[in-house]
């Protein structure tokens, strides 16, 4: 019951936070089983939904299809490993204890925003998971923390307020807010200046949500100086679920593909990818210079969505599981680094794969995952996305994307030449391997990066061109 | 065993195995270095065991249903002309390696990348669908750039870097060209794309988009400023990048793609001749005002792979059966050119030419091989290079483009120039540095046998010639 992924996150919390001493110890494996379950679970009804989803309405939350089921897969994921980097480097046990409360209401948050087939709801679960996280990131209470908090929460109210106005002018227009009712409400006024306005008002919101370009003036800020394990949750699954997932399902579901709604994910996506790309090669600072990456990866999204075509929506949300996985590792990486030598910026480092062979070899994987070599995952997702925007006419942005992934690499060997790849520094000679915490959730990523991009060809017609049949 | 099953085996016994390399090394480093032989070794033999059935006229196929089409490898003449040749080369390297890579440390590493180097190599010339072939490639991309950067001090990792940006950048429009050749023949297998495309010419924007990434990888102006670079890596790196096995990789393509599969546009017969031409007489000129020992035998390369490229692209019969001789012959050769410049890197611990002399003194085996290759190189009968040079040229004269075969016969001249200069230099004359004795009796082994290899081809040129002919008359579709 697809429910209990968001019942059992909220009741976890309430029971944890008896008062009760032995409680506070059972939080993180309470924490793992869930994410296990929800990973099981997600996998278990994948091949169903993808042999044609019986979609289930019994109860608010039954509505499950392929994109949904690889959400909760990616969430699941995600949430796992990021517990594990709790562990590993959030220092006293009860900042631990609280953190882990935090993550848990992240995760309820997410579930419910994939599951919901309502604009209210999705509003609600929105909020859930973003207040969960605005705490999660100044969780440490340092300046920066509070700093990026800070920024993201006034961009974050700016555009739920948007969001918000919006379906008070979509309620008022079509008498309810499920998704069925308003996308009909929408078809029958579709040019109504009206309507535009709330679209308009709406879309904009999920942009900022999702940190695309040029709205994306909190994001830098918020991955970089939140804790370590805050930024991979929220990196790898947090904005791309408040934002980016909520844009591909409203879009498809609700809004619809006009001509002035393909234009604007075109333009948004390519100044993203290649702006993105650009900040990224001048940064010094490793989470940074991910956070742009990161910026850049939803370029590629937005590119994949708005040809509107089967085979691009399904290249986008197959790279958005990808970018959960690979900026997940590479935010687990960063973490490690900094715990083992106390600093990101990558001027002071060198050499150190041969310190952290597993660091290094598992980044060296997710970053030519993210620039689009094969046989890792990411060249499938990519290589799809730019033969859907070749395909659909899209020539000029087909190019572009393709030429911003040669962007990619260099931001990226840029890295590994001043942080893995190298001579070892000076000050690096003691470096050694961080402990199991991180490491583990390192190969377990590097393993699903590899083997979903070696298993690829053979899943390609089971299960992701059916991602498109919603 | 079944005839596909060796093909298969050919390629992933070396892909695989390699990733055992550095647990073995852990362990014991003899062994490690044992089995990296005998991985190349093994592509070796099954390529050595498919002469018999592909020279009868079969076309061994291995088909693999997946959502992007069905058939992923197969193996025809030209396809196991490749393969012997690389993997002969390779095995070679391999084994100098052991001598020349011991003195180093991450020797794990080294000979994982290699042996997977070779590996995908091997799967990439028995690719029969456009995105294996491109998955191949980016293995070889990305094996190469580590290699490159193997000593680790910043300056070298910075080339490594540039080398596998300008490749990525190729690689990447190639893509896009592979995308444009799906939209227009429907399919990314190879047969079904011949199928499609008979009496319709691919379009220009597509052929010019792959070539990219075909010049990209052959380093052919002008995309060619990496491989001299390239030259910081270990020396048996750089032959076997930049004489044997990575340079070819475009090449290959070129014969894959272009040649057997996709009929081009008339206008290309002359650019991509055109293309060579430049190429070859301006890395000649850059050569011969170079200073640095391996720089010098890299730009030697870039002019080499000239010929090659003018004798696919000409067309006719004997030109083109001249461009596959010439990948053999220009292997073997450059290969053993720069295993000799390895040896005397090593010894004396100086790669600049005005700096070194009298070597043949007290190095003489090394000093004759390389003499050997130079001819062979430069084109001297009875070598092996002198026949494929003549093939090449002859085959070529017969075609419209008279200036063009002018100005490769200019670049022959150029050759023979630049490379006896290099050898007259580095060991003739007086001594400039402290004399040191030969390398290592694997490295000397290694360079005499690839001089015999030389030799041998040239004067047992009835095989290797027949085995080309008969590709090429396969490739013409004049034979089964």
């Amino acid at each position: 019951m697809p429910s209990l992924l968001v019942i059992l996150p909220l009741l976890a919390v309430l029971l944890l936070n008896l008062p009760l001493n032995f409680l506070r110890r059972l939080a993180l494996p309470a924490a793992l089983l869930l994410a296990l379950y929800q990973a099981a679970f997600a996998l278990g009804v994948l091949p169903a939904c993808c042999a044609g989803c019986p979609t289930q309405e019994r109860w608010f939350l039954n509505a499950l299809d392929p994109l949904t089921s690889v959400l909760l897969l990616a969430i699941a994921i995600v949430a796992f490993v990021s517990v594990f980097v709790l562990r590993a480097t959030a220092g006293e046990e009860r900042r631990e204890f609280n953190m882990l409360n935090l993550v848990f209401l992240a995760v309820a948050g997410m579930n419910g925003l994939v599951l919901v087939r309502d604009l209210f709801s999705l509003y609600v679960f929105l909020e859930l998971a973003s207040i969960a996280s605005f705490i999660l990131i100044a969780a440490h209470r340092e300046m920066g923390g509070l700093e990026g908090a800070f920024k993201y929460l006034v961009m974050s109210a700016l555009a739920t307020m948007m969001m918000l106005a919006s379906i008070a002018l979509l309620l008022a227009l079509s008498g309810s807010t499920s998704f069925g009712a308003v996308a009909e409400a929408l078809q029958a006024h579709a040019r109504h200046g009206y309507v535009l306005t709330a679209l308009g008002l709406f879309l904009g919101g999920l942009l900022i949500k999702s940190g695309v370009m040029p709205f994306h003036g909190w994001l830098p800020d918020a991955y970089s100086a939140a804790p370590a394990a805050v930024s991979t949750l929220l990196a790898g699954i947090v904005t791309k679920v408040t934002g980016v997932y909520a844009l591909i399902r409203l879009v498809l579901d609700v809004f619809g593909f006009t001509p002035a709604t393909q234009q604007l994910l075109l333009i948004f996506g390519a100044i993203s990818v290649v702006a993105g790309a650009l900040a990224a090669l001048g940064q010094s600072d490793m989470k940074r210079m991910l956070a742009y990456s990161s910026i850049s990866q939803v370029g590629y999204i937005l590119l994949g969505l708005a040809t509107g075509t089967g085979l691009g929506i399904a290249a986008a949300v197959f790279h958005l599981f990808n970018h959960a996985i690979f900026k997940t590792l590479l935010f687990v990486n960063a973490a490690a680094v900094e715990k083992q030598t106390g600093t990101r910026d990558m001027n002071q480092l060198g050499g150190l794969a041969q310190k952290m062979p597993i660091t290094g070899v598992t980044s060296l994987l997710a970053m030519f995952s993210t620039a689009g070599v094969p046989p890792l995952a990411g060249f499938w997702s990519k290589l799809l996305i730019i033969a859907a925007l070749w395909l659909s006419g899209f020539h000029g942005y087909a190019l572009l994307g393709i030429g911003a992934s040669l962007l990619t690499l260099a931001y990226f060997l840029s890295l590994q030449r001043r942080v893995f790849f190298g001579l070892v520094r000076a000050g690096c000679e003691n470096v050694r391997e961080a402990g199991w915490a991180l490491t583990l959730p390192s190969l377990l990523l590097a393993a699903i990066l590899v083997g979903v991009g070696l298993a690829l060809p053979w899943l390609i017609g089971t299960f992701l061109l059916p991602v498109k049949g919603f | 065993m079944s005839l596909d099953t060796i093909m298969l085996l050919v390629v992933v016994v070396p892909v695989f195995g390699s990733l055992l390399l550095p647990l073995v090394g852990k362990v014991c480093k003899s062994t490690r270095n044992g089995l990296a032989l005998l991985l190349v070794l093994v592509s070796l033999a099954g390529s050595l065991m498919l002469i018999g059935p592909v020279m009868s006229g079969k076309v061994i196929t291995l088909t693999f249903p997946t959502g992007f089409g069905q058939m992923m490898l197969m193996a025809d003449r030209l396809a196991v002309f490749m393969a012997l040749v690389s993997s002969l080369v390779g095995a070679i390297i391999v084994f100098y390696s052991w001598g020349y890579i011991s003195h180093y440390e991450n020797q794990n590493e080294y000979y994982l990348l290699v042996v997977l180097f070779l590996g995908a190599m091997m799967g990439l010339v028995f690719a029969a669908n456009l995105l294996i072939l491109y998955i191949f490639w980016e293995i070889t991309a990305i094996a190469s750039w580590r290699l490159i950067g193997f000593f680790r001090s910043p300056a070298i990792v910075l080339r490594a870097d540039k080398s596998f940006l300008v490749t990525f950048f190729g690689a990447t429009m190639m893509l896009l060209g592979f995308i444009m050749v799906r939209e227009q023949a429907g399919s990314w297998d190879l047969p079904a794309i011949k199928a499609a495309l008979v009496g319709h010419p691919l379009s220009s924007a597509a052929v010019a988009l792959i070539l990219l990434g075909i010049l990209s990888k052959s380093a052919t102006l002008p995309l060619q400023t990496w491989l001299p670079d390239a030259g910081v890596a270990p020396s048996p790196v750089t032959a076997l990048l930049h004489a044997a096995v990575l340079v070819k990789i475009g090449v290959y393509a070129y014969a894959r793609l272009f040649v057997v599969n996709m009929p081009l546009p008339e206008i290309w017969q002359t650019i991509v001749p055109a293309i060579a031409g430049v190429s070859a007489l301006v890395a000649a000129g850059a050569a011969l005002l170079e200073t640095d020992l391996k720089r010098l035998i890299a730009f030697s390369t870039i002019s080499q792979i000239g010929f090659i490229f003018l004798g696919l692209s000409i067309g006719g019969e004997l030109a083109l059966a001249g461009g596959l001789l010439y990948i053999l012959m220009h292997g073997v050769a450059k290969g053993g050119l720069f295993l000799c410049a390895g040896i005397v890197e090593q010894n004396t611990h100086c790669k600049d030419i005005t700096k070194l002399g009298g070597l043949i003194k007290t190095m003489p085996v090394t000093a004759i091989a390389f003499l050997i290759c130079t001819f062979s190189v430069i084109g001297i009968p009875p070598l092996g290079g002198f026949f494929s040079k003549y093939m090449v040229i002859a085959g070529a004269a017969k075609g419209p483009h008279l200036w063009i075969v002018l100005s490769f016969v200019g670049t022959a001249f150029l050759t023979i120039i630049y490379l006896m200069r290099v050898f007259v230099m580095v060991f003739m004359g007086e001594p400039k540095t402290e004399l040191k004795s030969e390398g290592s009796p694997v490295m000397v082994w290694s360079v005499a046998l690839l001089a015999l290899l030389s030799i041998a081809g040239g004067l047992l040129i009835y095989y290797p010639s027949f085995f080309a002919t008969e590709a090429t008359r396969q490739i013409l579709g004049l034979i089964p």
